[in-house]
């Protein structure tokens, strides 16, 4: 504000010089010279008022057919007086003793819970917005925002399949699901982390709006802005009808569908240019699920719940290069890594959906098979389950297939430390990508899982679920480069359990049972692709395998695994798209030109419909900062992972995701003190009384006159 | 314009012509005849065009009327029940708020 006004300052000196060209060109210099100027050594007064926050993660709107979800701010952002929320009692001060509303609450981790939330909620007008302060370390109960029976109306188990399966009747999967993030809330809540930032926000509470011997505090009181204004409304139709309307003056988009992109390769190459059925083609699916979320936006470490099953299959590609080369099984085994299914599925959804209408290289009828990995993150001494779907299995052949799964696993266990069983035979699957492809076909499957009947994991689709509890710490004084030669114990869990996938899919796929002892799972892998992925994806290791355009890509962070909206980089897509390349693929002595353009010589047309060929950075040699690049070949490919009701403009139904993100102003925070309350809930008002005083003055003064 | 200066036969041509314009849907030219003529029609003493002016501006009070009451009614509905109209709702709007329902 300051450079503007000085700006100006400058405007009027160039009109100094009348003469037209020379006070152009003045204007132009000066202006030119305070862009220059206008970062630095600006005294600014709004510095000295306003404190911003910087590392929020606010909480923002998702639609689907018939909710919204979420929370929304005034167009301007909601101003509240501070408050720190000492127990649930305290919250009496807030919704009817408090003499300041609306407030601003501010929660400890261990005071969000949905009782108090929904308090908050009736609030009706009190409550300007909520900050919830997240711990360092997670809260010992657990925690999670998901529902208790997640992705209840969209997998295979509906009142027409069986009703004593549908709506968790059998088993509650999420027992500790408090569905908060299925809430919605008209005031914004913003997540900040526990440092000196909050610092601030606690001292200026302490300073101004604590309450001293009973009385209450006095203006000025600390007060605390919050914007995350939401555009879209009511639901997914809406938004989508208001997102392509013509002849409106101001033509906004107001919300985007989620989605991106699910990742898949074959162990043995085919023609992916033909789509729909391929003959004599007979594949065994080895799936896992891509992506997680929090109550908060764009923070989803997905520690359990997500990389446990990407790691654990990706090692198990890589144990099983060498096997599917040398001693090729009879059917193709297919690894493949859904995105989006948190939001009901939308990645399988999407595939299943591409498989029926023949775009898709391969068909429903071609699938023999489907083993999926779910969250297998294990102590050593427990072991994991195999779940599978008692309906499908009442048709005899189907569970003829399902037990050679089981056995198959089973006897792979069996020299390693993990140890398998199957839970009640009566129990439905747990929420997973298989469940979609059920839903079109009777096909066998298993899906892996630590858990027997309800999840072990205390943290699901919550901000809590990360590297911590997994278990898996790095000594904060060494250097990337030494943290990825350092082993915590979950790699060695994690890589008997990738053996075991490995071996399982080797057999199923119709391998030599005399292979197996030759497939196990590389520790160093498995340790390098947890450090990726829940650490830092920013390490030496990752950066040999991905392209440099990539490279500033990489997070110093971990990674974000929420599905969002479509974007050509998306930061777990891609990490997991060059991570299987590396795994399943080849180097080949190609050129940098025509690795790019995807073929081996200048002649070959042919290798196109076949792989997929990347250029990737490479290491330097140790004489040199040169990295020298190389070509991988592999049969890595991306389809896409938008709904199907996108693609068929159906935004009511209710047999499809129609999950879409509101499209939102800039989201800021900032904390100041408020003079008085007035002139927060009514300006005008507060300047006519001041006019009033004022002219009331002078009237007096000019009759003593 | 000061009607003072203007000849008896020249205000009632006005009069009339704003009367008779005002029906192409031109509620204010009513208003501008009755804020305007008032004082020539109810207030002034006695002139022979007088009766006429007086005739038209109440003609034009009352269309004024209508249109106020019509307006208002219409506003009234539409501010309340946009949101429940969904499509056709936003079909017939021109900027819709964001945000809000």
């Amino acid at each position: 504000m300051c450079c503007i006004s000085s700006f100006y300052v400058f405007v009027t000196w160039s009109q100094i010089f009348t003469k037209p060209p020379c006070a152009f060109i003045l204007f132009a210099y000066f202006f030119k010279i305070f862009f220059y100027f206008s970062g630095v050594g600006c005294n600014s007064v709004e510095k000295k008022i306003y404190v911003h926050l910087n590392y929020t993660f606010p909480c923002v709107r998702l639609l689907n057919a018939t909710h919204q979800i979420g929370c929304q701010s005034s167009l301007s952002g909601n101003v509240g007086v501070l408050h720190e929320l000492e127990s649930e009692e305290n919250l009496d001060w807030v919704l009817t003793s408090g003499p300041n509303p609306p407030y601003m609450v501010i929660l400890e981790s261990r005071l969000f819970t949905r009782s108090i939330m929904m308090k908050l909620k009736e609030g009706s007008g009190r409550v300007a917005g909520v900050v919830v302060v997240a711990p360092n370390i997670n809260p010992p109960e657990g925690f999670s925002p998901h529902t208790a029976c997640p992705n209840d109306n969209s997998g295979v188990y509906t009142e027409n399949y069986d009703p004593t399966l549908a709506h968790c009747n059998a088993t509650v999967w999420n027992p500790l699901g408090n569905g908060l993030a299925y809430e919605e809330f008209d005031f914004p809540i913003f997540s900040v982390k526990d440092d000196n930032d909050t610092r601030v926000i606690r001292q200026c509470y302490q300073d101004h709006n604590r309450r001293v011997n009973g009385s209450n505090p006095q203006f000025p009181l600390c007060a605390m802005q919050l914007r995350s204004s939401m555009s879209a409304v009511t639901n997914t139709a809406t938004c989508k009808r208001r997102n392509d309307i013509n002849f409106s003056l101001t033509p906004d988009r107001v919300c985007d569908e989620l989605g991106d992109f699910n990742i898949w390769a074959s162990s043995r190459p085919m023609n992916t240019t033909t789509k729909g059925h391929k003959e004599f083609e007979s594949v065994v699916i080895a799936a896992a699920r891509m992506d997680s979320r929090s109550f908060f936006f764009d923070i989803a470490p997905g520690a359990e719940s997500t990389a446990s099953g990407i790691v654990t299959l990706l090692a198990a590609a890589h144990a099983l290069r060498r096997a599917t080369q040398e001693a090729p099984p009879n059917r193709t085994i297919l690894y493949t890594f859904f995105q989006g299914e948190t939001f009901d599925y939308i990645g399988s959804s999407r595939m299943v959906y591409d498989m029926e209408n023949n775009q898709f290289p391969l068909d429903l009828d071609n699938i023999h098979s489907v083993l999926e990995v779910s969250q297998v993150y294990i102590l050593i001494y427990l072991g994991l389950w195999l779940h599978s779907d008692p309906v499908s299995r009442k048709n005899s052949s189907v569970k003829e297939e399902v037990e050679k799964l089981v056995n198959g696993l089973k006897s792979a266990s069996a020299g390693l430390n993990v140890s398998v069983d199957e839970p009640d035979v009566s129990q439905p699957l747990p929420p997973s990508s298989f469940q979609r492809f059920l839903l079109a076909r009777p096909i066998p499957g298993v899906v892996i899982g630590n858990y027997r009947s309800s999840f072990t994991n205390r943290y699901y689709e919550s901000m809590y679920d990360n590297a911590e509890y997994l278990n898996v710490s790095y000594p904060e004084n060494m250097t990337s480069e030494e943290q990825l030669e350092h082993f915590p114990e979950t790699v060695k869990t994690l890589t008997e359990v990738a053996t075991l996938v490995a071996r399982a899919l080797y057999v199923q796929a119709g391998g030599n049972e005399t292979q197996l002892a030759n497939i196990t799972a590389d520790p160093q892998i498995v340790n390098q692709m947890l450090y990726s992925f829940l650490v830092r994806a920013n390490n030496s290791w990752l950066q040999q395998l991905v392209p440099t355009d990539f490279t500033n890509h990489l997070a110093d962070r971990p990674t974000n695994f929420y599905v969002g909206v479509i974007q050509y980089f998306s930061e777990p897509t891609t990490l997991v798209q060059y991570m299987l390349a590396n795994m399943t693929g080849s180097v080949v002595n190609v050129t940098q030109e025509d690795c790019q353009k995807q073929r081996e010589d200048k002649d070959d047309d042919q290798s196109k419909h076949l792989y997929t060929y990347m250029w990737v950075q490479g290491a330097a040699p140790p004489n040199s900062t040169e990295r020298e690049g190389f070509c991988v070949r592999s049969t890595v490919h991306r389809s896409i992972a938008v709904s199907p009701a996108f693609e068929l403009h159906e935004y009511t139904t209710s047999n499809y995701s129609t999950w879409t993100e509101s499209v939102w102003k800039p989201i800021t925070g900032r904390i100041f003190l408020v003079a008085n309350t007035t002139i927060t809930a009514n300006p005008v008002n507060y300047f006519v009384k001041l006019w009033g005083k004022k002219w009331r003055h002078k009237q007096a003064r000019t009759s003593h006159l | 314009m000061n009607l003072e200066r203007l000849p008896n036969e020249e205000k009632l041509g006005l009069c009339r012509k704003y009367y008779l314009i005002g029906f192409a849907f031109l509620p204010f030219l009513w208003l501008v005849n009755v804020v305007w003529f008032f004082q020539e029609a109810f207030i002034k003493p006695a002139y022979s065009e007088q009766l006429q002016i007086k005739s038209y501006v109440k003609r034009s009070a009352l269309g004024l009327l209508v249109w106020v009451t019509v307006l208002t009614t219409w506003i009234t509905i539409f501010q309340r029940f946009r949101a429940e109209w969904g499509e056709v709702g936003d079909y017939i709007s021109f900027t819709i708020p964001l945000g809000t329902p």
